[in-house]
């Protein structure tokens, strides 16, 4: 819990950085709401 | 230790920076919508000639026109220090950067139903142009100017503007068109099959050279897997396939049957463990690994290039080609007991990714991280990815490796940045999809394993599984190259573990038998 508690997220990953999945995980205990979570691929 | 002979390969990029400029993906998407005209217009201002392009370091590196040595010595951006003339030329040891006419004209050649027309004069010309290429065959120079593809512009303007062809343009001008194949499949609009023809017409030019690289008679050669990601097909079956033999056939390997293998841009490197494993097992005699392509990947980061008034690079079509022979001894060898895996269960964590890829098939085999000389994962050129946010591939990669090295103790954190240094490869590639995973190090690897400056390297690819919408997970593969061992592989070799089997196997009757 933190700064993030009550917040909505909007998850932007990336497939050679940090893919949408890894960061919800990341983010399931910080009390926010994961409203939307993807991964793209820009190359 | 099962493990198959690198023998040749070849690496050629076709200049289609009009044909791009119409049918990339981002400029085909923005000249549709007509919601962005100032890009759309802006864009031409941007373009490279075919001489940039030439003198452009990363292409020539791509090609084998200067070694991958020297271009990482070069001073950058490349952009500002084009190469001087005598190496900036067509061929290098790998391949050839084409230009579009001949690339046109060749796409032509390669049309069996008569979808691709062009201008007379416009195929005579290419048809003499492309009779000048050692690599092109006088079968295909001949089918340029076959009548049945050679018509005038007012019939070329009436397929395109009564029956949904497309425009191919030569300066700026329409010389030619693609016909629809169907009248309502949309697997066979004349949109897909540009798009599919310009595969396989890069492949074909791709096996070419790696014949010629190689000296392996077409006749020759058993077997092609196919490796892009373009999907061949109709309604059907939307990608039924199958490119590996319609370029067998237009390269004249008549002996030669073939299939493709997909996996998003992890599909090279998968089919090159699918090749090497049954070349090594005997099932086939030779395998060319082969990959033309992608138009939609044309100018695909160019809206931020035209935004920040850069030269808009993405204006080649990719190609490559492997030729794989039983392991004698003599030749580069890829192993088939180091082999990366991304597993369904292993997550889309960046560490757990690179630990499949990298960590986890070192340690099997019994090697650690500064072993492998170097590492080759996606090998983007950044200076067409950092302008479009899209950072520096390979050095995110290799950064990624370098940290999980000294997580595992086999690099000392105060030495990651020279690990990185010395370890790591610089992007050279397009950002032609499946182009750039790993593969194009094969070459470059090989060559600098044959001078005796590295031992081993590590090619690694990754595939965007989710574009799909599947599955929400990615994929990747990896795999090792090591130098001649001197003596030749034996497949039937009766490994460690194959003795530690036998013996536990034999334990285990006689545990049974004292119970």
């Amino acid at each position: 819990m933190g700064k993030l508690a009550g917040k909505k997220l909007l998850l932007l990953g990336e497939r050679d950085g940090v893919p949408g999945p890894a960061m919800e995980a990341c983010l399931k205990d910080s009390g926010a709401e994961i409203i939307f979570s993807a991964t793209e691929c820009f190359v | 230790m099962a493990s198959v002979g690198i023998k040749s390969y070849a690496y050629c990029l076709n200049h289609a920076p009009e044909t791009g400029s119409y049918y990339g993906g981002t400029p085909h998407e923005a000249r549709t919508s007509g919601k962005e005209q100032e890009y759309v217009d802006a864009l031409p201002k941007h373009l490279q000639t075919y001489d940039q392009a030439l003198h452009y370091a990363p292409n020539q590196t791509y090609i084998g026109g200067i070694s991958y040595e020297e271009f990482e010595s070069l001073a950058t951006p490349w952009t500002d220090n084009p190469l001087p003339d005598e190496k900036a030329q067509r061929y290098g040891k790998f391949g050839e950067l084409m230009p579009e006419d001949e690339f046109l004209g060749l796409i032509s050649a390669c049309d069996e139903f008569e979808l691709v027309w062009l201008e007379p004069s416009f195929a005579q010309a290419v048809s003499e142009k492309l009779a000048k290429d050692p690599f092109i065959t006088e079968a295909i120079v001949k089918r340029v100017v076959r009548p049945k593809n050679m018509h005038d512009i007012a019939e070329i303007k009436a397929e395109v503007e009564e029956r949904d062809g497309l425009y191919l343009y030569h300066d700026g001008k329409p010389v030619g068109c693609v016909r629809s194949g169907h009248p309502t499949d949309p697997c066979l609009t004349s949109h897909v099959l540009l798009e599919n023809l310009a595969g396989k017409a890069s492949g074909v030019l791709a096996l070419l050279h790696l014949l010629k690289n190689s000296g392996l008679d077409a006749k020759d050669l058993d077997f092609v897997i196919e490796c892009s990601e373009e999907g061949a097909g109709d309604v059907g079956q939307r990608a039924g396939g199958n490119f590996a033999k319609a370029i067998a056939e237009v390269a004249g390997c008549v002996n030669a049957s073939g299939c493709d293998v997909r996996g998003f841009c992890a599909g090279p490197v998968n089919a090159m463990i699918n090749a090497a494993a049954q070349v090594a097992s005997g099932a086939r005699k030779n395998i060319a690994v082969v990959a033309g392509g992608s138009i939609p990947k044309l100018y695909m980061n160019s809206r931020d290039h035209v935004k920040k008034g850069l030269r808009a690079l993405e204006d080649c079509v990719g190609s490559f080609a492997v030729l794989m022979l039983p392991d004698d001894g003599t030749m580069p060898v890829m192993r088939l007991d180091v082999l990366g895996k991304h597993t369904v269960g292993a997550g889309g964590a960046p560490q757990a990714v690179t630990s499949a890829l990298t960590f986890e098939p070192l340690q099997a085999a019994g090697l650690t991280f500064a072993d492998v000389d170097r590492f080759a994962p996606e090998l983007q050129n950044h200076e067409i990815t950092e302008p479009a946010g899209a950072g520096n591939v390979p050095l995110a990669n290799i950064k990624m490796i370098a940290a999980l090295a000294v997580m595992k103790k086999a690099v000392e954190k105060a030495d990651m940045m020279k690990f990185i240094k010395e370890h790591g490869t610089v992007g050279f590639a397009h950002t032609q999809g499946h182009i750039p995973a790993g593969v194009p190090f094969i070459g470059p690897g090989c060559e600098l394993i044959n001078e005796g400056k590295i031992k081993r390297f590590m090619v690694i690819g990754k595939g965007s599984l989710f574009l799909a919408r599947l599955t929400n997970l990615a994929d990747g593969a990896s795999f090792l190259i090591e130098a001649p061992t001197g003596k030749p592989a034996s497949s039937s070799a009766v490994t460690k573990d194959d003795v530690k089997a036998l013996i536990l196997e034999a334990l285990s009757e006689v545990a049974g038998k004292l119970n």
